[in-house]
Formats: C-alpha cells, structure tokens, sequence
C-alpha cells in the first residue's frame, strides 16, 4: 500500500504543471551553477598555476646573489583551488589568493575574489552548493507543503484511511514519493558534477575525490530527506494549506538567511579578534626583546656570539669558520616564527571559537550543518585554509633557514660576496599538496551529528506526532 | 473618504486580533533593532581599532628614540618607522556597514615601496565575512519585503476565500476603495515599522542631520512601495492565497536572490579584472633588480623625475639610503599602469552593476544605502588614492633629509605628515538610486491599477 502511495505521488508530482516549471528551474540552474563552477574553478586554477610557474622561475633565474637578498626577495604561495570547490566555492572568495613569503615576517593571504565584486557578492554567489542549500528545499516546501492538508482540504484523506492504511503509512508513501522526485531532479546535475570532475581531474588524488563527492552526495541526501519529512510533518500539524506554506517558508527564511548571518555576527562580537596592525606590533615587541621582556635582541646574539668563540676556540670573529651575521640571523629567524606561530595560533583560535559557534546551532538548523559539512568535504572551508596558510609559512620558515644556512656557511665576511643562480636552482619549490579526506572527516563531526540527529529525530518525532493526531 | 477610514479602522482591529500577524511585525522590529546594535558595535569597534593606531605609532616612535638616541640617518628612520593611512568611517556607515568588512580600513605604511603595502588587508575570518553582515540596511532590503509579502498576498483572495468578499461587495463600496484602504493600512504598518527604525538608527548612530536624513527615508519608502506595487499586481490576477504567496516569493527570490548573483557571474565575466596578483610580481623584480642596476643608472632615472635633487652627491658608496628608496619608489611607478588598471578594473564593475541594478530594485536599494553611507567601492578607491598621496607627502618629507644629508633628530618624528581620511557619502549615486527607485515604483504601480482596472473584482 505504502508502495501505491508513493507511486501516486511520484505520478502526480511529475504531472503537476507547478512542480514541472520550478524543477526545471531548479534543473536549469544547477546546470548552470555547475558549467560556470567549472569554468571559473579553471580559469581561476589556470591563473594561479601560471603565476606559481611565474614566481617559481623567477626565483630560479635570480642573478647572484647575497642569500639574505634572496631571503626578502621571497616568494610567493598561491592557494590552489581543489577539484570539489567547483560545486561549492566556501570561503574561496572570502580568503586572499596569494601570499608573499618573505624573511622576518608573516605577511596576510590578499586578493580576494570579494574585494573585486563590490557589494553584490553579499547576495550570495550562484554556485551547485548555493542552489542544492537554498533553492532545493524551496522546491521541496512548494512540493510537500499540500502532502496532508490538501487530501484533507478535498476530503480524499478519510477515503483513503476507510481503507485500513495507517496514518504512519500515508506518510511514509508520501515521502517517499516526494524523494523520487527530487532525486530525479536533483541526480542528473550531480552527475554532471562527477563528470566534469573524473574527465579531466588527474587520477592520482581519485580515490580521495570520489570519496569526497560520495560523501557530499550522501550529506545532501540526509539534507532533503529531513526537508521532506519536515514539510510533510508541518503539512500534517497545520490546519490548512496555506497555514502549512506560511509556516515552512517562514522556518526557511529562519533558519537559511536570518540565523546563519545572526550567528556568524554574533560569534564575531562574542570573541572579538586582533588586528593586524596590533598583531604585528605585539610580535615585533616580543620578538625584539623577548617573550617575557628579559633577554632582547641584541642580548640574545651577544650570548650567540660569545658561546660560537667558545666553541671554535677562537678570540675573533674573522677567525670564525661561520658567518656571525647568518647564525645571528637564523637564530633571530626560529625566535621571531616561534613568536608569530603563536600569535597565528591563537587568532585561528578566536576564529575557529567564532565559528564553532555557528557550528552547535546547527542543531538547531540543518542549513548550518550542511553548511559547514559540504564546504569541508568540497575542501574549501576555513580548516582547509588554515592548513594552506600553516603549510605556506613552513615553506618559508624551511626556505629562509636554508638561504640562513647559506650565509652562515660563507664565513666571515659574507656581506661582500654573492651566490651564484645555480644555488637558487637547488632551493625547493613551493608546491602545496592539500590535506585527504581521513584530515578533513574528524573536524566535521559536529555537523555529521547534527544532521543525523535531525534525520533520525524527525523522522521519529514527526511521524509519531502524525499518527498519534486525529488527522482525518 | 468615510468608507475608506472605515475599512481602514476595520483592517487595524482585525490586524491586533491576528495573533501571528502582530508577532511577526515585533519579531521585524527586534530584528531592526538588532541590526541597529550590530551595526553601530561594528563600526564603534573599526573607529576603537583606528584609535590605537596613533598609540602603536608612538610605541613606535620610542622604541627608535632608544635605538638611535642622537641625530641619525633619516634612512634608517623610514625603514624602521611605520604610520597609518586611516579611513575613518562616516556615522551613517553603522546603518549601512557595505563592504567596510572586507576592504581594509587603514594601511600600515613605511617608507618603501607603495604597492605592495597597499594591498595588505586586515586580519578578517572569512566564514564571518561570508555570512555578510546584519545591519540595518540588510533588514531593510532582505527582510522588508517579505514582511510585505507575508501582510499582502491575501489581501482580497483570504475575503474571497471565507466568502466575506461578496458581502463585503454587496455593499455600496467600490472594489477599490477596498483594496486601497487594505493596502494603505499595510502601507501604514510598514512604513511606521521602517521609518521607526531608521530614526532609531539615525539617533543611536547619531548621525549629523542633514538631507541624507530625508534621502534614506525616501530610499526605504520607495524600495517599500515598489514591493507592495508588486503585491498590488499579484493581488490584481485575483487568484488563490497559495498562489500569490508562491508568485511573490518567487519574486523576491528572483530579484533579491536570483539577480544579483546571476549579476555578479555576468559582470565578473564581463569586465575580467587584471589579477592584482600580476602587478605585485612585477613590482618585486623591478625593486630587486634595482639592487643589481649600476647606481648610476637608476639615480638617473630618479632625477629625471624628481629634478629637484639633480644637484646632490654622486653616489660612491656600497649602500646609501636615498639610493635604496629611489629605486623602491621606481619600482613602484613602474607597475603604474598595472595599479590603474586593477583599480580602474574594479570601478568599471561598479559602474555595470550601477547601470544594470535597475534589473533588481534590490541591489539599488542596498547600493544607493551603501553610497549614502560612503561604504561602497569607490569610496575604498579614493581612500586608496588618499593613501596614494599620503605615501607621496612621507617621500616629499624625507627626500630632504636623504639628498640634502639632513640628520633626522628626535624633534623631526613631530613634524612627519600624518594621514586621515574620513568617507565622504557619494549623494549624487544615492540620489540617482533614488530616481531608478522611484522609476520601479510607477511601473509597479502603474501595472496594477491597469490590471485592477481591465480585470473588475470578482468576488468569488
């Protein structure tokens, strides 16, 4: 019986002029958001790999130089895009592009695709994850708002109990046919996704993507699914049709435009973060006279100086194998990243306690567990980011040690001398290998939760509500 | 005229009786509200940020009085020295905070090269920025509306619906003073709601009281009237409450959702912006290689610029300040073009976007807001040139001390030029948004009496 019912609404969904216009729409959109997810991802990708080529063979084709010239001559990091964020952009627009590495400091990520687009990007960016959020469960509310109060409203709901099905039962059907729906729907642009993305993505990281992409089609099961149960549940609850639309599109603008922006400012205002500007002060003051203000700078190499005369035996500096100015400078290198790691740590912190916040209230609303959940499966979220920027100031750190190392090595005197560009030519590259899924999966427990609980809790609740209320 | 107050006075009874009507205007209310408080925390947090700035700089300024306790090289001192260029914020930014988030709001400047310290943006979270902000104007031009939607969608099919819309037309009333009166006490409603919490704003951000007052009040009243314009035309198909509230929201998401980022893909695509990326690179080889160029040869380059200086010491030694900050600042002037392109790049997105905002009533509502505030774009551009200038006016002060061999003494740190900029409202966009809004408000308007006209009442 349950299968006929599902049948029957399957059937006369499709047949319904109202749900063909909108899921064509719907359809219509998230081919596009897909095409043009495509196409941006490439030219932005293509962008930024021809500018780390760039920097790369700049940086390999210097002429001679002084190491410590090579060092504030720097390089650049730039963040590439990962194969998923063509489905959803996250923060990429929100986060620089690129940033510069260079001795003695930790420069901020700039460029961000936001400063560029003026005030419209903050009416949200048509991207698959924009539309599969936002727009799906809309269709979803249209579809599902009359599930009940419509039978009920023709009286076809009384005929349909005479038969000896249970309430529970009609609704399962109905959800279940509704699923079909939005799954036919839905699938052929997802699957477009995954072709787009197998075609040409290199296979090496395949096995990562498709997991990525099973569980981001998985999550956004679990998303309309609870929509569907949601609606049919109001549908059930509410004394008419137009009570139940009003309702459930009132629970969307909550729960879809209201919170997430209340949340995000509240977070902001609850752990105010740093500025830059007094960052840099703080790191330049503890890295100048040391962390508890005792031992400064200039104590510091003093005490460097007279323990590397110790150790050589020597009384001089011009006897010293090693450069005084390279160690003084590598040792000044380790305490002022010691400092900055610090200062970075406990920014992200107030950030990531920001956004944690943002994070429980997704279980109160599904719209900020699927958020969260498809950023950090597609790879684009604030971890993600913060991982490139940890994996950007490595590189510097290691690439200004080196070029620290060279100097040393050039003994006394170095200051005059310069390195040829063979030497630049033996320096690694910058090539950033973002983190697999195994990395991403722990951080996104809270949203997996939270959206289970939401599925399973309302699915439970909702229907025992229906077929404990005398419907007909 | 009776019979409309009469109606009026009826719609207001039935309005306190509706439970979910009344709460749902205060839960607007207290939602303004928030936007007010968030707004203006925000901006009071930018302007305590900007104050402490003049406290780094005199830290600033101490720690090198002990570094170089007497008369020094002033090259030493614009290498270690460090100001602020400032955008101070305009009081009406609280009600409309723009893209003050994400553009930074003041440069930390030395000596060296502009561009690449120019470009340094503030510490921000993106998942924050990403969310956008929650203030007054984002109530206005996202949540108004569908206030409107929720007052007006059954504004004559709900009578017709409980059957009251036949008796009701039995009477000597004409279908329009009905649908007038009904309107003009939704119109009431939500005028007074907007109005009040605008003044509310205006007093808690304590702006100055000038003609933006009269011009955001006449924003957010044409930007209400063309939404229920809108309701008027649904209303005058005359179809069932469900369809009307399915057609109106499918048009606020259209014009408040849809447009804008569909827009924003059209005009990215449209006016591709050089990657500021680009000129940063460029000007990196250009000051490095100043390293490596015979001195002689970028000294010339210099005096070709800057005459002036023509006269002073040929350059002998191995390292020299005036030197180093020439071809610092030739490494700027030669990604001159690359910097006006990415600016000008940005402005010609701006300037599509103004145009084409008489697609979505929206946008222009938010951006003539965002103008009226000075938080927009151009706005950001002419701080940028604001700062431009500023870093010129630091070089025309230490030139002096570098070509003419001046020691930079401890009283010279008082007579370095200092930079503020505060955000000047762009009226006259605020003004055009105005008419655009205004021109939306006739064709709304237009389009619903025509259709009430062609198609009379029906009551059931």
């Amino acid at each position: 019986m349950m299968h006929s019912i599902a049948q029957k609404e399957f059937v006369s969904t499709l047949r319904d002029k109202r749900f063909l216009v909108l899921s064509v729409l719907v359809l219509a959109l998230l081919l596009a958001a897909t095409l043009v997810g495509r196409a941006s991802y490439q030219t932005l990708q293509q962008e930024r790999q021809l500018a780390q080529q760039t920097v790369n063979d700049q940086f390999r084709h210097q002429p001679a130089r002084h190491p410590h010239r090579v060092a504030h001559y720097g390089s650049f990091a730039f963040r590439p895009r990962s194969g998923l964020s063509l489905l959803d952009s996250g923060v990429d627009s929100f986060t620089g592009t690129s940033v510069f590495l260079e001795a003695h400091q930790q420069n901020s990520v700039n460029f961000s695709q936001a400063q560029q687009s003026g005030s419209l990007i903050r009416f949200g960016e048509m991207t698959v994850a924009f539309v599969l959020q936002m727009l799906v469960p809309l269709l979803i509310i249209f579809l599902c708002f009359g599930a009940f109060t419509q039978e009920r409203e023709t009286g076809t709901l009384k005929l349909l109990l005479s038969q000896g099905v249970s309430l529970r039962q009609v609704a399962w059907g109905k959800i279940v046919g509704y699923s079909r729906a939005v799954a036919l729907v839905v699938a052929p642009a997802l699957a477009l996704a995954a072709v787009l993305l197998f075609g040409t993505e290199e296979f090496a990281s395949g096995a990562d993507l498709v997991g990525r992409l099973g569980l981001f089609v998985l999550s956004y099961a679990v998303y309309f699914f609870l929509f569907i149960v949601g609606a049919v549940v109001v549908s059930a609850v509410q004394a008419s049709s137009r009570a139940a639309l009003v309702t459930l599109l009132g629970l969307w603008i909550l729960g879809c435009i209201i919170l997430p922006k209340a949340t995000a400012n509240l977070g902001a205002t609850l752990y105010p973060a740093v500025t830059k500007a007094q960052m840099d002060a703080d790191v330049h003051e503890e890295a100048q006279h040391g962390i508890n203000g005792h031992d400064p700078q200039d104590q510091r190499s003093a005490a460097l100086k007279a323990g590397l005369l110790k150790k050589y035996g020597v009384d001089s500096e011009e006897k010293l194998p090693v450069s005084v100015g390279g160690i003084v400078m590598s040792e000044s290198e380790a305490y002022s990243a010691k400092v900055y790691r610090q200062h970075f740590a406990d920014l992200n912190a107030t950030y990531e306690r920001q956004n944690r916040l943002s994070d429980w209230v997704g279980l109160l609303n599904p719209y900020q567990a699927i958020r969260p959940l498809s950023m950090g499966l597609a790879g684009s979220d604030f971890a993600h980011y913060v991982h490139f920027q940890q994996a950007a100031e490595a590189y510097r750190y290691a690439l200004v040690q080196r070029l620290n190392a060279l100097q040393t090595s050039m003994g006394y005197g170095d200051k005059e001398r310069k390195l040829d560009a063979h030497t630049w030519q033996q320096l690694p590259l910058f090539a950033y290998q973002a983190p697999p899924l195994g990395w991403a999966l722990p951080r996104l427990l809270l949203p997996v939760v939270a959206l289970l609980l939401w599925a399973v809790g309302l699915s439970w609740l909702g229907l025992r509500l229906i077929s404990n209320s005398r419907l007909a | 005229m009776r019979i409309f107050w009469l109606l009026f006075s009826y719609e207001w009874r039935h309005f306190r009786a509706a439970k979910g009507l009344v709460l749902l205007c205060a839960l607007l209310l207290f939602t303004g509200l928030y936007g007010i408080y968030y707004g203006t925390t925000e901006i009071e947090r930018q302007r305590q940020h900007l104050t402490t700035l003049p406290e780094l700089t005199r830290r600033n300024v101490k720690e090198l009085k002990v570094k170089f306790p007497g008369p020094t090289d002033a090259g030493d001192i614009g290498y270690y020295h460090t100001t602020y260029a400032v955008h101070h914020p305009d009081a009406w930014a609280a009600l409309s905070l723009g893209q003050r988030d994400v553009n930074p709001y003041y440069v930390k400047l030395r000596l060296l090269g502009l561009q690449n310290q120019l470009y340094a943006t503030d510490n921000t979270n993106p998942m924050k920025v990403l969310s956008g902000n929650f203030d007054l104007a984002f109530v206005l031009v996202y949540l108004f509306p569908l206030l409107i939607i929720a007052l007006s969608f059954n504004l004559l099919s709900s009578e017709r619906e409980e059957g009251i819309l036949t008796l009701l037309l039995a009477q000597p009333v004409s279908p329009g003073v009905v649908v007038g009166a009904k309107l003009a006490f939704r119109l009431a409603v939500v005028l007074g709601l907007a109005w009040l919490l605008s003044v509310v704003g205006m007093l808690w951000a304590q702006v100055p009281l000038d003609g933006r007052v009269g011009t955001w009040l006449g924003l957010s009243t044409l930007y209400c009237l063309f939404w229920f314009g809108v309701a008027l035309i649904i209303t005058a198909l005359q179809r069932t409450s469900a369809f009307n509230a399915v057609t109106l929201l499918g048009v606020w998401l259209l014009l408040v959702v849809l447009v804008p980022s569909l827009l924003n893909l059209g005009v990215a695509a449209a006016h591709p912006v050089p990657q500021g990326i680009e000129l940063t690179i460029k000007q990196r080889e250009e000051i490095h290689a100043g390293w490596d160029r015979p001195k002689t040869q970028t000294m010339n380059r210099f005096f070709a610029l800057y005459p002036q200086w023509r006269d002073t010491a040929t350059i002998r030694e191995r390292f020299v300040w005036r030197w180093y900050y020439a071809f610092q600042h030739l490494g700027d002037l030669a990604v001159a073009k690359q910097a006006a392109a990415y600016a000008n790049g940005l402005q010609q997105r701006y300037d599509l976007v103004e145009k084409l905002n008489l697609l979505s009533p929206a946008i222009n509502a938010q951006s003539s807001l965002n103008a009226l505030a000075g938080t927009d774009l151009p706005t950001h551009l002419k701080f940028q040139r604001s700062a431009t200038a500023y870093h010129d006016a630091l070089r025309a002060f230490y030139y002096p001390f570098l070509f003419r061999k001046v020691e930079f003494t401890h009283n010279d740190y008082a007579r370095e030029p200092t930079h503020t900029f505060t955000s000047q409202p762009e009226l006259s966009t605020a003004l055009r948004g105005l008419g655009k809004l205004l021109l939306s408000v006739g064709v709304v308007f237009a389009a619903g009496l025509l259709l009430l006209r062609a198609r009379p009442i029906n009551p059931r």
